[in-house]
């Protein structure tokens, strides 16, 4: 996931701002980290790369 | 089927033919037909576009080039709604350059993977790939220049809900072009109850007229089908079960399946 794509992500529930926590980074993108909706406090992983913004129901 | 088993019954499928890098749309085995590149140009896709994506990019999913009408422009904010594994992201990133950028989500975490293990060979960097729901995207209101979708939103259970959402995060005056498989005539029962028929694109398309009202009923203006196509029905059906339809049912099927490209726009106020 790229840093600068980060402003036009939001929430896929309540389409609000999500606050990025960052685990690992390379020179090119985030690879694993977090994403957190205070008003739904639901978080979405990131993981190789890749954020999981599928609502909570639909995850595996 | 519920709509949550259908979506699951998708995601499994299309996991599956990520998995494989290559089959398409039926799972019952590969439709070779799609896989040629000469599919692709008759579906709108230029040589120079043919050679230009990541060959992994192209899993000879999709019915139609929704960019070759897209008129992209340099520096705009692209969305591919179900962008797989990626193909017409890819393309979509050299129309829009280096000040533009390009979002592709779709459902299903294989297809994710692949995508962006695409981009990070190609050393794409204006492109970024999201695992998320149409119904329910991971994108902010009204920053959308143009909204692009290649054959999947029959997928969906919920047409309108996704036609929604392209207008949400649309800017005013965003443009909307998507490329799908719609019906003249419904379906004989046995095709439209099957998993099988849903994933491969025919269960879950709708009549071409409920499928235009759905785009106007989100609050899209000037819809328009650009082009319209009978749709090689054959590799579709391969992955549906026997005894399902008889001999006359194929042949009024053959004739009610069509792939069309339509545009619509978000009014500028």
């Amino acid at each position: 996931m790229k840093r600068d794509l980060m402003e036009i992500l939001a929430c896929p529930l309540c389409k609000g701002d999500l606050t990025l926590e960052v685990f690992e980074e390379d020179e090119r993108e985030i690879i694993t980290g977090k994403l957190f909706c205070q008003a739904c406090n639901e978080t979405y992983p990131i993981e190789d790369g890749i954020p999981n913004m599928l609502p909570p129901d639909l995850r595996d | 089927m519920k709509e949550r088993e259908i979506k699951r019954a998708v995601r499994e499928g299309y996991a599956q033919i990520a998995k494989q890098a290559g089959s398409c749309c039926s799972v019952g085995g590969p439709c070779e037909a799609t896989l040629s590149d000469d599919i692709y140009k008759r579906i709108g896709y230029s040589d120079e576009e043919i050679m230009a994506a990541p060959m992994a990019s192209n899993l000879g999913l999709g019915c139609g080039n929704p960019l070759a009408l897209a008129s992209i422009k340099s520096g705009e904010t692209v969305l591919d709604m179900g962008s797989g594994a990626g193909l017409d992201c890819f393309l979509a990133s050299r129309k829009v350059g280096q000040k533009g950028f390009v979002i592709g989500i779709d459902m299903t975490s294989e297809m994710v993977e692949r995508a962006r293990a695409n981009a990070r060979k190609g050393n794409y960097t204006n492109i970024d790939f999201r695992q998320g729901e149409l119904e329910n995207m991971p994108v902010m209101d009204g920053i959308i220049d143009v909204v692009i979708s290649n054959c999947v939103i029959n997928l969906v259970p919920n047409k309108r809900s996704v036609f929604k959402e392209a207008y949400r995060v649309l800017k005013p005056g965003g443009r909307l072009m998507v490329s799908d498989i719609v019906l003249h005539r419904e379906l004989p029962a046995a095709v439209k109850n099957s998993p099988e028929g849903y994933i491969g694109c025919l269960s879950g398309a709708v009549l071409k007229e409920e499928y235009l009202d759905a785009i106007r009923w989100a609050g899209f203006g000037d819809v328009r089908v650009e082009e319209e196509a009978a749709f090689p029905l054959d590799s579709l059906i391969k992955g549906l079960q026997e005894p399902a339809i008889s001999k006359e049912g194929l042949s009024e099927m053959k004739s009610s399946v069509f792939s069309i490209k339509v545009s619509g726009t978000k009014p500028a106020t």
